[in-house]
């Protein structure tokens, strides 16, 4: 009952938050703050479920509570896609548009996935670890590349690129978040009906193949899915790479069980509030001085230095 | 019944299995025993499919089982391994229910709630019930492992050493519970197992392994005599013979014991 409570209590706090939110300080403005305000909710909303969801699933997939996508590098190939543009095009990389670059990071993200998956299913092996290992190499060379292009570049682009760097709701365009929302719209419909196989994934390969789960098919389902969440998250504001172990643990602490029909939902509930107190704070508070990035990645930070040493202890 | 045709299983260069044949004989327990690295667990996950041989066949009533789709073989064959370090928060019936998922894919029906008493009720770990599954003892979360499989409801069982690390105590409970499944139910039940003893007084048929080959296999009296075990384990046997069945002294039989 505690946990009932405390899960529709979340979604009704995250409700008052994002009408206090969309109205605080508007001066009930319809015409240009509300509309505004309401795209940003709107990424915020897409991101908070993308980043819940994409953390969730690879953490049950890779057995380990401290991961998320991020070290499979896909952020860091889209740094260094943005990097490469701002390098080859110089500021006339922004005549791509967002929309141009945004659809050419997704279909790399993906590109990108696709071909590791590939990699090593040719290798015969499904070994997750090895993926791990391979994407966390990959995404130190690629952040390698990144910064030698930085010192090329001149100060006004790097300040470009710079915008890149952090993720800020400010630079999301309705376009833009009308079709990211179609897009993870459909990846969660998938998703939802996969939540008793994610169960028993859970449980390791061996457990779940005895099962009865074709598991080679079912990870590169999986991979896919946070592929292409992770893409839409990353190219609508930017990295986030703390944020997903913040929210899959806070998510399982609050929900007492491992299932994912309670994890998923609460998952996304938690980030979707902890974006828009960020977010307001950095709107009405700071004045645009700080970023969000910089304080979620802030309060992550310390909280995932306190669960590593936590978990140490009882160990 | 599940039999081996000549098969091989290798990593590069290295082979850990090389021209396997044998029968399991169905509603019978079988034994593998054997000393350490001598293929008895490869042979088990390549029933399980856990792994797939370099070369050869595994088949299941004649059929191969590699062109059994996944979900139908766990309706028949099912697999315990060690319990491996489990983080997860589920509870003992929460587990147990996993036991139905090859046939109800996450939506419990009146029917597998059943056969989930059952499974609970034939270990009698009623108690344990609502116990998550974290913070049970080592032979008391082993016996939640063996209540899923016990719900899977399939002909074959397959267990991994499950006797590692529990106490006497438990691991008799173990094995008389895979005795009655196998007298009881008529299931067929085929583990690993490294205490000979537990081997030599709850198994109908042994398979005695070494060097990645089947060294002898046959029903319990044939294979574990003092000669057959000590050229298995290079170690000196005397079998003592009691009413209540009989023990394998391997720690100081009387021939070693003379020669100091």
């Amino acid at each position: 009952m505690r946990h009932m409570a405390t899960r529709y209590g979340l979604w009704l706090l995250v409700l008052l938050l994002a009408v206090g939110f969309l109205l605080l300080g508007s001066g009930l403005d319809f015409d240009y703050v509300i509309p505004k305000r309401l795209t940003r909710l709107a990424a915020i909303g897409i991101a908070g479920v993308c980043i819940a969801y994409s953390s969730v699933i690879f953490q049950t997939i890779a057995g380990n509570r401290i991961l998320t996508p991020a070290i499979m590098g896909y952020e860091a190939i889209y740094l260094l896609f943005q990097a490469l543009l701002i390098l080859l095009l110089g500021t006339q990389s922004l005549l791509l548009g967002r929309d141009g670059n945004v659809l050419l990071s997704v279909l790399l993200m993906l590109g990108y996935s696709w071909l590791i998956h590939r990699w090593l299913l040719r290798n015969g092996s499904h070994n997750v670890y090895l993926l791990l290992l391979l994407g966390l190499v990959l995404s130190m060379v690629m952040g390698t590349f990144t910064q030698f292009i930085q010192l090329k570049i001149s100060p006004g682009e790097f300040s470009i690129f710079q915008g890149f760097n952090y993720a800020s709701f400010n630079k999301a365009q309705p376009a833009q978040v009308i079709y990211s929302g179609v897009l993870v719209a459909a990846v969660c419909f998938i998703a939802q009906r996969t939540l008793p196989v994610l169960d028993v994934l859970a449980l390791g390969r061996d457990q779940a193949i005895s099962l009865g789960v074709d598991y080679p098919r079912s990870v590169r389902l999986q991979l896919a899915l946070i592929a292409i969440l992770v893409a839409v998250s990353t190219s609508l504001v930017g990295p986030t790479a703390f944020m997903g172990v913040f929210v899959a643990n806070i998510a399982y602490a609050l929900a007492g069980t491992t299932r994912h029909r309670v994890t998923l939902p609460l998952g996304c509930a938690i980030a979707i509030g902890i974006f828009i107190i960020a977010q307001y704070l950095v709107e009405q508070w700071l004045n645009y001085n700080t970023s969000v990035s910089i304080l979620i990645n802030l309060v992550c930070g310390v909280y995932l230095l306190a669960l590593m040493i936590r978990t140490r202890g009882t160990a | 019944m599940i039999s081996l045709q000549h098969v091989y299983k290798a990593y590069g260069a290295k082979h850990v299995l090389s021209d396997v044949s044998v029968q399991f004989p169905p509603g019978q327990v079988t034994s593998l025993i054997g000393p350490n690295g001598a293929g008895k667990s490869t042979l088990l996950m390549l029933i399980a499919r856990l792994l797939t041989p370099t070369r050869g066949d595994v088949l299941m009533g004649g059929r191969n089982i590699a062109d059994v789709p996944v979900r139908d073989y766990a309706k028949r064959v099912a697999t315990l391994r060690q319990s491996p370090d489990f983080n997860l928060r589920l509870t003992v019936e929460e587990l147990v229910a996993f036991g139905r998922f090859p046939y109800s894919r996450g939506a419990l029906t009146a029917q597998d709630r059943v056969v989930i008493d059952e499974a609970i009720e034939f270990l009698s770990l009623q108690p344990l019930r609502l116990c998550y599954i974290d913070e049970l003892s080592g032979g008391q979360r082993q016996m939640a492992f063996l209540a899923m499989t016990i719900a899977q409801q399939t002909d074959y069982l397959l267990l991994d050493e499950p006797l590692n690390n529990l106490d006497m105590k438990h691991a008799v409970h173990i094995m008389r519970a895979l005795r009655r499944l196998c007298d009881e139910q008529g299931r067929t039940v085929i583990l690993v197992v490294h205490d000979i003893n537990f081997a030599a007084n709850y198994s109908d048929h042994i398979v005695a392994m070494k060097g990645g080959a089947i060294h002898r296999h046959g029903p319990v009296d044939q294979v574990v005599t003092e000669a057959n075990l000590r050229e298995l384990f290079d170690l000196d046997f005397e079998i003592l013979h009691s009413q209540q069945g009989f023990v394998c002294n391997y720690f100081n039989p009387s021939p070693s014991r003379e020669l100091t």
